[in-house]
């Protein structure tokens, strides 16, 4: 903001909503031409969710559809869609929504066309049992169509392992963890090896055991509990950062980003969807990335949803893009181009999938390596206040890694941030 | 018009004849509502894009708002400001905000002072000087605090690179977001870095208009360039000073971006792992948006509203005095 609107008037709310509003928008999608026939529908995504081949398809086979996609920032995604349902009005036609927002929006799913009034009931045997009940309403109501699950795995650099003397190939690698302590002691001979830190962050620990937990945060009376899973979880960061193997960088931040670049760590808790991040990040890395199994078994984190604001002039086309998006030959063809694995468990099975080799990460068979973690996995309950206060316990990590608070003290405040978080 | 054109007046015409009747009410038109209907537009964007945002902000200070629970509307009455008064992170927020306002305003203003004064002399490629020092203005902020992010970097930064050459923190680099007084340092920094040459510049050309007499008279009584300084040219441009306190103040009191996005974590608006450098704007979205309890967020930025009425009236008063109104 520059000074010359620097008046008292604009404090505040005013000024929040003025700042975030510039971010991630881009002209609203015309639906002027509606009345020539013509229907042009917005998407608003982030990243990249393979769409690019896929709207050239659909436009072909529909002649009336115009699609309009519009990838933003993850979060500037997000919180635009939350202000335009406030307002009322400038949502998109089509919206992503993933995993940590899910619950935020089921929960005003008046906002949103109910799927189940358009015949979307047709798909929910299909799905992962839990990814459909994610996006429903407590009264029932489905605001969205399942995308991507992210089916955890550990990706690691074949060429650092290589250095430190550490087996390279993906059987012997997944091998050496079999446990989460297995896997701090291979962190330390790793960094005894090499003076180098093995993991990205005691935060990316944290994430994928806490979703290996049966229960998270919330157990679906959304009472917090800290006690069962976060402990599990906090205790395994807490023992890697006391090992000195982590590299303290905060995760999708241009430290981090410049961290695959200087090697700063040789070890990734990777979710299907993050495959897409290590190419694009570090592409000239190609071929010394390969996948290994996680330890502790199945997990998921993240993973997206297609929503239809109710406040959209074309629901009904809009409608017709997401069935035909989460057909199985689209679904497909979106696993092949950025790795996001599909939530029909059908896809597991399919040969278009297990024969899928990704050359990036030295040719591993990354259908099958997530096929496997995703049906095993144990689906979690995700409360209210999952978001923030996942944000708050991340914030304890970070502060013990800056130096700031003794691992031991650590705990009590993860618990008192987690409580203010649960009530804020 | 020609000054050897001097016709006399036609014979049988009175010279000032009273105008015709629709002229007579343009000519009024004209002197009477015209200037009302030139500030128009000022009062009307301040009406739609400044005081209703205020009021309705107030009206929603004083209901209940969350976004998560979309049933829960209704009067609130006064609880949200109640819960100000008991809200750790507002007071933290509070402070945060005044001590990186401290570090920021005082120096700035006080650089931009001398290097006004410096620009004041006569400077060869005075020009290239002047435009010089307003360049960081013209930075887009996001840009620069992007830069200054990376300056501040924990690993290969440039802040910890100058260090290390006077043999700082060779062994531990500064980490500049874990601490509150690095982090507040580093946020300062990219504040005056911005502010320093567009305060210069207002002062200098408050600066120009001070008669030269006046320099060569106090010369002549033997005051030196340091004293005439603070004697005669504070004095001779308080209300440009003035001017620049109270922007500053607002400014100061609004800081949002830059903070924001020194975080290593920007989505979580936490301000640093423990809030060490999170500001009241800051603090406004998160709970805003964040924390998706938008009435709560209301009744902060009324308080900051109010926060900021109060502070800058008190440093124009200061001020004033500075400039020796007695």
């Amino acid at each position: 903001m520059g000074r010359s609107v620097r008046r008292v008037a604009a404090v505040g709310l005013v000024a929040a909503l003025a700042i975030s509003g510039c971010s991630g928008q881009s002209l609203e999608g015309g639906n002027d031409d509606a009345a020539a026939g013509q229907v042009s529908l917005k998407i608003n995504f982030w990243g990249d969710m393979g769409l690019d081949k896929l709207k050239a398809k659909y436009e072909a086979e529909h002649t009336n559809v115009k699609i309009v996609l519009n990838s933003g920032e993850y979060n500037a995604q997000h919180e635009d869609l939350q202000k335009k349902l406030v307002a009322g009005s400038g949502a998109p036609d089509i919206s992503a929504v993933d995993e940590g927002f899910i619950v935020q929006f089921r929960s005003q799913a008046d906002q949103f066309v109910n799927l189940v009034d358009k015949g979307a009931s047709s798909y929910e045997s299909k799905y992962l049992g839990w990814k459909w009940k994610a996006s429903q309403s407590a009264d029932g109501k489905q605001i969205g169509l399942g995308t991507d699950v992210g089916g955890l795995a550990m990706c690691y650099r074949t060429d650092l392992f290589k250095a430190a003397g550490l087996p390279t190939d993906r059987e012997s690698v997944s091998k050496l963890w079999p446990t989460w302590d297995e896997f701090i002691a291979t962190g330390q001979k790793y960094t005894k090896a090499t003076g180098k830190k093995f993991v990205d962050s005691g935060t990316n620990l944290f994430n994928p055991v806490l979703a290996q937990q049966p229960v998270g945060f919330y157990d679906d009376q959304e009472a917090l509990q800290m006690e069962g899973g976060p402990k599990v979880a906090f205790d395994t960061s807490m023992k890697a950062i006391e090992a000195g193997i982590s590299a303290n960088l905060a995760s999708f931040q241009p430290n981090w980003d410049q961290g695959f670049k200087k090697d700063q760590f040789a070890a990734l808790a990777c979710p299907a969807w993050m495959l897409g991040h290590i190419q694009d990040t570090a592409p000239d890395q190609k071929g010394k990335w390969d996948i290994a199994s996680i330890p502790g078994g199945g997990g998921n984190w993240g993973g997206s949803w297609w929503t239809i604001p109710k406040q959209g002039k074309n629901v009904d086309e809009a409608y017709k893009f997401v069935e035909w998006l989460i057909q199985p030959e689209q679904q497909i063809e979106v696993f092949k181009t950025v790795g996001n694995l599909p939530s029909q468990p059908a896809l597991y099975k399919d040969p278009a999938v297990l024969d899928f080799k990704k050359e990036f990460f030295t040719n591993a068979p990354t259908g099958q390596i997530f096929a496997a973690t995703a049906e095993n996995l144990q689906p979690q309950y995700l409360g209210k206040k999952n978001g923030p206060t996942r944000v708050a316990v991340e914030n304890v990590i970070t502060r013990v890694q800056q130096g700031g608070l003794k691992p031991d003290a650590a705990w009590a405040e993860a618990v008192k941030a987690a409580d203010k978080a649960s009530k804020a | 018009m020609s000054l050897t054109e001097i016709r006399p007046a036609p014979p049988g015409q009175p010279k000032h004849a009273p105008p015709p009747r629709a002229k007579f009410w343009l000519y009024r038109f004209d002197t009477k509502t015209v200037p009302y209907l030139l500030i128009a537009p000022f009062f009307l964007l301040f009406a739609i894009f400044g005081l209703f945002p205020i009021v309705f902000n107030a009206i929603v200070a004083l209901r209940n708002w969350r976004l998560d629970e979309p049933d829960e509307r209704g009067w609130a009455g006064f609880e949200n400001f109640s819960r100000l008064l008991t809200d750790e992170d507002f007071w933290n927020a509070l402070g945060n905000t005044f001590g990186i306002f401290v570090l920021s305003t005082i120096p700035q203003l006080l650089i931009a002072l001398i290097i006004a004064n410096l620009l004041n002399r006569k400077l060869r490629g005075t020009t290239w000087w002047r435009v010089g020092i307003l360049l960081p203005y013209v930075t887009p902020v996001a840009a620069s605090t992007l830069v200054f992010a990376m300056f501040f970097a924990r690993d290969y930064g440039l802040a910890n690179w100058f260090l290390s050459l006077v043999g700082f923190g060779n062994e531990n680099p500064i980490d500049w977001r874990a601490a509150k007084w690095s982090s507040w340092i580093a946020i300062a920094t990219m504040v005056n870095w911005k502010w320093i040459g567009y305060n210069a510049l207002l002062y200098l050309s408050a600066m120009q208009s001070i008669p030269k007499d006046v320099y060569e008279a106090s010369a002549v009584d033997g005051a030196g360039p340091w004293r005439q300084l603070w004697q005669i040219t504070v004095p001779m441009i308080q209300p440009v000073i003035l001017f620049t306190v109270v922007l500053s103040t607002i400014g100061g009191l609004q800081l949002f971006n830059e903070p924001m996005l020194f975080d290593e974590n920007p989505a979580s608006a936490s301000g640093g792992s423990d809030g060490q450098f999170q500001t009241i704007a800051q603090l406004i979205y998160k709970v805003g948006w964040k924390d998706l309890n938008l009435g709560y967020a209301a009744a902060m930025s009324w308080a900051l509203f109010l926060i900021i009425l109060i502070v800058a009236a008190v440093n124009a008063l200061a001020t004033r005095r500075l400039g020796g109104d007695k």
